[in-house]
């Protein structure tokens, strides 16, 4: 059975379709892109995944359960982590406790352990403080846990996002556009990251990306979406050749990446 | 440049057996200063400040806490029972710093801006006004008219329990008006508990009829205060009557008591709000001021954190609210105005939202700046008013001057100066709050 | 000239006209029907009894005779509300901001207007005014009061709000919050060292306070009279002028389409070289004028004035706003009219519809539980779109 299975998934905004009759299933332990140009509806789709948006229509399977109308961290409980376009840390919070958040369905404390530091709440603690410390360097933040998240570079706080997503320890994990602004050093380094958390941590992950370079480069498959409709499916080979998706995304795309090569 | 200077000097002095001198010094000076000098405003303020020195000064914690005791209970007792007007500014620091500190849980940590704080404070003031007075027997009869010889419905002692029965009734009260309005926006939100509290202050002022619950703009008294052993009195001044100079009250005791209840209500939240902060409550309530899209992603229920936090601010107005009842033995509506609220508000924006140091620096600086210097401006005034006094060159008499200008009443002024001034030139606050350092041992390193 | 007509966009003249026609009579025909209901139920119960022993009037009858005068009084103040709330709602279309000081533009314009009045009548001018004259001094006040509210509002959102743009949304409510406590003091403060008292009256002067009477209806032994005062007419006459003008403004000139583009998407009205900064005072300069004319109507209306009186109108236009679903200008219309009309009823009939119990002292309350009821149940409004977050 897949991990996710989705069916004529649909969003409307004001009588436009954002999404439309997408169908998609993801099988447990692969990565997997989604693509197409700007405004095709990518992130609406993350978005209604994640109960952000309520679907207009269709059915979202996810580990055998149903997701619609649920709310956002009801579906994150049930395992799915993501991180956004426009990185979302909480700011004015240090590294550690950013990740700690992410641990927060994880956390038993009861409000008597907690108000009276009770053993249970101690040793609770101190557990997830190692375990946050550890996921820092995995995702190769230096000691940097008493910073507070908004002084840290770019590229340190793409990877905060990701150690906080892997802090709950999601089944799925969704990254949105997680190489954007990236030289190409980091975006090596970053594709190697997400090849060892799956292979090390078994988490399934769907990416949106517009870097071609880590979509074919990561890819087990491609889904492709244009207006909001998914268009192809396969792996990277198939998806090169698909002359739909020439079409619509990767004539524009290819020229586009060549060009961003050049300037840099 | 000046800062930087004051900055540089602090860290010299800062030192070793320095900093220990200096703390005993502001201590000593300020507390010889006012038992000579009684009746100076500025020396008082000496004496208030020597706790902002003990805090910025790095002494030991030991030192800090049997400092703090004995300024807050032994010294500051005695200056408030040689002279009741401190006493009466130190009740309204304690009472409004419990009460900034209650709001500082949701403004400052959770980051719902309540406009309607004080009317959880009027919910718990008026529990305990209606059950510890003679109210209850005056359901039937149109405010004045009741016959003089009514019962009291509970006796005095029963304000022990009200004070748990007060954190219950408005945390509940909370989470009633949090569940329909905790689900939107911000900006919404702060209106919306504008409109509950003038709702609250408009029902105390209206209830006296058809059942006269609230006896309406005159308010309830006498309200009850629980008993006080005799010899507490005795005691107090066997033991201080030298250092005060003459024998205190009972009256006297009794604002020294609640001073001391004020005191320890301040404690319990302090504890409750640090526990609670440095734990997954907290770091869920900071993740949702944050950004609320990031942290429900988290797996954050919101509404449910939202309303945690609002139950628990209210819980503590609504203890103050018994406290205040009792303390006063008198509330009328006119204590629980949105300017009320908007004062606590100040306080904590001024101290700086989320910080505990901060928000107790913010209501001890407004309510001196209210109680002290705008009072003092007015009597100032009105000496210049019955002096021949004129000024210079524009030759306008004092005494010409409008009865109507009291600056003992332009509290809007200074509340909407200082939360304009902090928000434009420092939005965090006179002590911001800072996040804890944590020490990691990874073991395997 | 003709050239000139054939550029006035009539459609925007008599769309708002329309509008406030259709939003007035349909929000009297619903309350007058709720009323004569309830009226009519309740008249054979106590409720009815009881009034019937105390002024030997059937409730019915007790609910007709009072009718026509709670219509227009519930429009009167529906209109002025309108005219507050087209200030709230257009700040917050533009910046998404609550400009919790706009009820003391509100106040300082009816400050202003009346203080020209007071001086005007202490110099014996406004006692031997023709009628004409009267008329003129009255518009001199509005324009008066509306040039300092305008200028007021501009001047804060320089001062208070701008170095705030960007911060998080709290921030800038706040500083809105202290602005609004600040001008209450300082409008007190002026008062106390200028007149020596801040409670003011509007003198009376002119016709404004003489009744046209249409006629009179026979109603059992009682008799039910037509009429309206001069002031009410005033007050919609001058709310109906602005409005109109208001609309014409925003929905049919150059900067008008730039207001909305502002509104839309803040950064590409940028880019197309809309001077966003300037926008944006514009439009608190055009809800300052629009507060502080109906600061001096609400002084005439119900001539005693005080620092707070921006106080309750000002929260009420904001729920009017957002009943009407706030950023839509045709919403706050609906919305003022609407929550005027509810208000009125309520503080009217409620007294004697619950013997006693809870009557118009409640009135003000009353506006705070339909805003909660709102929020909960439609929070974009009556005419609002449903606006998703962005993620």
């Amino acid at each position: 059975m897949a991990l996710l299975e989705i069916n004529n998934m649909t969003k409307v905004f004001g009588g436009l379709k954002a999404i439309s009759d997408v169908t998609f299933s993801l099988e447990k332990g692969r990565i997997v892109s989604i693509i197409g140009p700007n405004g095709a509806g990518k992130t609406t789709f993350f978005n209604t995944l994640t109960g952000i948006y309520k679907p207009d229509g269709g059915t979202i399977k996810f580990n055998g359960k149903s997701l619609v109308g649920l709310r956002p961290d009801q579906i994150a409980a049930c395992g799915i982590a993501r991180t956004f376009q426009n990185i979302r840390l909480f700011p004015d919070m240090t590294v550690i406790e950013n990740i700690l958040v992410g641990m927060h369905i994880h956390f038993k404390q009861s409000p008597i352990q907690t108000l009276f530091r009770l053993p249970g709440f101690k040793k609770e603690e101190a557990e997830a403080e190692k375990k946050a410390a550890r996921l820092m360097q995995y995702v190769g933040l230096k000691r940097v846990e008493n910073e507070l998240a908004k002084n840290l570079p770019y590229g340190a706080q793409r990877r905060l996002e990701i150690a906080r997503a892997l802090a709950a320890e999601p089944l799925l994990l969704l990254l949105d556009e997680p190489a954007a602004g990236m030289n190409p050093q980091e975006t090596e380094d970053i594709i190697r990251l997400f090849r060892h958390i799956k292979t090390d941590l078994g988490i399934t992950i769907l990416l949106i990306e517009h870097d071609m370079r880590v979509v074919m480069n990561i890819s087990e498959d491609i889904c492709v979406m244009d207006y909001g409709e998914k268009i192809a499916e396969g792996t990277p080979q198939q998806i090169r050749a698909n002359t739909r998706v020439i079409e619509a995304y990767l004539g524009r795309g290819a020229v586009a990446g060549q060009h961003e090569e050049k300037m840099q | 440049m000046i800062s930087s200077f004051f900055k540089e000097l602090f860290n010299r002095v800062n030192r070793g057996y320095w900093s220990y001198l200096i703390v005993i010094g502001h201590i000593v000076a300020g507390s010889f200063l006012v038992y000579t000098q009684p009746r100076s405003n500025l020396a008082f303020l000496v004496l208030m400040t020597s706790f902002m020195s003990l805090y910025f000064f790095t002494t030991s914690l030991r030192f800090k806490l049997i400092a703090a005791v004995i300024l807050a209970l032994v010294i500051i007792p005695i200056v408030g029972a040689r002279n009741i007007f401190y006493l009466e500014v130190i009740f309204q620091i304690s009472v409004f710093a419990a009460l900034a500190l209650g709001l500082n849980i949701v403004v400052g940590f959770a980051g719902l801006l309540d406009l309607g704080y004080v009317a959880f404070y009027a919910v718990g003031a008026y529990l305990w006004a209606f059950f510890g007075s003679q109210q209850f027997y005056m359901l039937h009869y149109a405010p004045g008219t009741a016959p003089a010889a009514l019962p009291f419905f509970l006796p005095g002692d029963a304000f022990y329990m009200f004070l748990v029965v007060g954190v219950i009734i408005a945390g509940l009260t909370g989470i009633l008006l949090g569940l329909p309005v905790l689900r939107l926006r911000g900006d919404y939100l702060a209106i919306v508990t504008l409109g509950f509290g003038e709702v609250i202050r408009v029902l105390a002022n209206n209830l006296d009829k058809p059942l006269n619950f609230t006896n309406g703009p005159q308010g309830i008294t006498p309200i009850q205060r629980p008993t006080m052993p005799d010899f507490a009195v005795d005691w107090f001044n066997s033991v201080f009557g030298g250092v005060v100079g003459h024998n205190v009250s009972a009256a006297v005791m009794y604002n020294l008591m609640f001073y001391m209840f004020a005191l320890a209500v301040i404690i319990v939240i302090i504890f409750v709000t640090r526990r609670l902060d440095d734990s997954k409550i907290g770091r869920a309530w900071t993740a949702v001021r944050e950004d609320e899209t990031a942290a429900i992603a988290q797996g954050i229920p919101l509404v449910k954190m939202k309303l945690a936090a609002f139950a628990v601010g209210a819980s503590f107005a609504g203890v103050m609210g018994v406290l205040l009842a009792a303390s006063r033995t008198f509330i009328s509506p006119e204590s629980f105005s949105f300017m009320q609220s908007i004062g606590v508000l100040t306080m904590v924006i001024l101290g700086g939202a989320g910080s505990i140091p901060g928000v107790i620096l913010g209501a001890a600086t407004v309510t001196i700046l209210n109680l002290q210097v705008l009072q003092g401006f007015s009597l100032y005034l009105n000496e210049l008013r019955q002096s021949d006094a004129v000024i210079p060159i524009i030759n306008f008499a004092w005494k010409d001057l409008s009865n109507q200008l009291d600056p003992a009443k332009y509290q809007r002024l200074l509340f909407g100066l200082i939360l304009v001034l902090m928000m434009i030139f420092r939005p965090a606050g006179l002590i911001p709050a800072a996040r804890r350092k944590r020490k990691i041992d990874l073991e395997e390193n | 000239m003709i050239r000139f007509l054939k550029r006035i966009n009539v459609y925007e003249l008599v769309r708002p006209v329309g509008q406030m026609v259709l939003f007035s009579l349909g929000s009297a025909a619903f309350m007058s029907a709720i009323a004569i209901s309830l009226a009519l139920a309740l008249d054979g119960t106590a409720v009815g009894a009881s009034l019937m022993d105390k002024y030997n009037v059937s409730l019915y009858t007790y609910t007709m005779l009072n009718l026509p005068q709670v219509i227009i009084d519930g429009l009167t103040i529906g209109f002025v509300y309108a005219a507050i709330a087209l200030g709230y709602t257009m700040v917050y279309g533009v910046l998404e901001f609550i400009n919790f000081a706009h009820s003391e533009i509100f106040a300082v314009g009816a400050f202003v207007g009346v203080e020209l009045l007071i001086a005007l009548d202490g110099m014996g001018i406004l006692a031997g005014a023709s009628l004409g004259m009267a008329y003129a001094y009255l518009i001199l006040a509005i324009i008066l009061g509306m040039m300092a509210a305008g200028g007021l509002a501009v001047a804060v959102e320089r001062v208070a709000y701008r170095p705030l743009r960007g911060a998080s949304r709290l921030v800038p409510l706040i500083s809105a919050i202290g602005v609004s406590f600040l001008l209450q003091d300082v409008i007190r403060l002026v008062e106390s060292l200028t007149s020596g008292q801040f409670n003011r009256i509007m003198p009376t002067f002119g016709n404004f306070d003489s009744r046209i009477v249409f006629g009179k209806i026979a109603m059992g032994t009682s008799k039910l009279t037509l009429g309206i005062s001069v002031k009410s007419i005033i007050v919609i006459g001058s709310a109906v002028l602005m409005l109109v003008g208001l609309n014409y403004l925003v929905n049919a000139t150059r900067v008008g389409k730039a207001i909305r583009a502002v509104a839309q998407d803040r950064p590409t009205a940028s880019l197309m070289g809309i001077n966003v900064n300037r926008i944006i005072s514009l439009t608190f300069l055009v809800g300052g004028l629009l507060g502080g004319a109906a600061g001096v109507l609400y002084a005439l209306k119900f001539t005693r004035i005080d620092p707070f009186v921006g106080f309750f109108p000002g929260l009420k236009a904001f729920t009017a706003a957002v009943l009407g679903g706030i950023g839509n200008m045709t919403g706050a219309l609906l919305g003022g009219i609407v929550l005027g009309m509810l208000e009125t009823f309520a503080g009217s009939y409620m007294g004697v519809f619950t013997m006693g119990a809870a009557g118009s002292e409640y009135k003000d309350i009353f506006a705070f539980s339909i805003l909660i009821l709102v929020l909960i149940f439609r929070p974009q409004g009556l005419m609002g779109k449903h606006v998703m977050q962005k993620a």
